[in-house]
């Protein structure tokens, strides 16, 4: 039967999105602690289009971006599959007295009303995402929430990266080496940089720029244009 | 979380308007209770502060 089939192979997705967040639960605090600094790439993007009005941290990890945001934000909403990870953010806020909103959720199906944000950084979390349908959806969701004069960074890994060889976008995991030396596999969907201009040109955001830096693929995006 | 957050958030899967009951505030923020959907009645955890907004399929506990 293809409906089996169909619940099935949702099941199955579930159970790979939950280990992703499984992961990141389990290595939060460590994989926090190696995430000091903010990216130069998202730095210029946020000189450049920051405003007044809600900034989002899609995939915010312990919110070293939502810090950058909150710099010319009047709120910032900090976002992630990981409870760990946002715990790791809270702390960090608290030292560096930044105010950031904390919302645990699922990239694909973003609890946030439609043009409710002025800037999002949607940076290394889109590869994170098991299916290419989950992360077409993910990129039409943040088309749904991002005004059409907003602007949002979104960046992936890329087959251009020192260390594969390949051409063509594949799917991989890559290890989290925890400092008693025991290895955690994460899901990575590596893109190459034309797939990922194409997934961005298919979705419902409007592809601005795009640019390969460090090994990953960024683009600049506006949200979706009102219809009718 | 602020209650002010309230006027962005949805619910994940149907995107209504979400509402909030038996909440307990520590101060101004909003440290535990649940946030409602006004159309599906999907009732999404406010836990130690932080809403768990992931839809239901995702949500059950993790391993410890």
């Amino acid at each position: 039967m293809a409906g089996d089939q169909d619940r099935e192979s949702n099941r199955d997705e579930v159970a790979r999105r939950e280990d992703v967040r499984d992961t990141y639960d389990r290595i939060a605090t460590h994989f926090a602690s190696t995430r000091e600094y903010a990216w130069p790439e998202v730095e210029a993007f946020v000189d450049a289009h920051a405003r007044d009005g809600v900034g989002l941290d899609l995939g915010c990890g312990n919110c070293r971006h939502a810090e950058l945001l909150a710099a010319d934000c009047e709120s910032v909403v900090g976002f992630d599959v990981s409870r760990g990870l946002l715990e790791t953010g809270r702390d960090r806020a608290r030292e560096r007295a930044f105010a950031v909103e904390l919302i645990q959720g699922d990239a694909a199906t973003l609890p946030l009303a439609e043009n409710s944000v002025d800037i999002a950084v949607y940076v290394a979390t889109l590869h994170h995402l098991p299916t290419r349908a989950a992360r077409r959806d993910s990129l039409d969701e943040l088309a749904r929430v991002l005004s059409p004069d907003g602007r949002a960074l979104v960046s992936a890994w890329s087959t251009a990266h020192d260390r594969f060889d390949a051409t063509e976008g594949f799917d991989t995991t890559v290890e989290w080496t925890l400092p008693g030396g025991e290895p955690v596999d994460r899901f990575y969907h590596i893109y190459a940089p034309d797939e990922f201009e194409a997934d961005l040109a298919d979705s419902d955001l409007a592809l601005r720029e795009s640019a390969l830096s460090s090994g990953n693929c960024y683009a600049t995006v506006a949200g979706a244009e009102p219809t009718g | 979380m602020k209650e002010s957050l309230l006027e962005i958030l949805c619910c994940p899967l149907d995107k209504h308007d979400l509402e909030l009951e038996n909440a307990d505030y520590d101060d101004e923020e909003v440290v535990g209770g649940n946030l409602v959907c006004t159309e599906c009645g999907e009732a999404y955890p406010i836990e130690d502060g932080i809403p768990n907004l992931l839809p239901p399929d995702m949500r059950e506990e993790t391993p410890a």
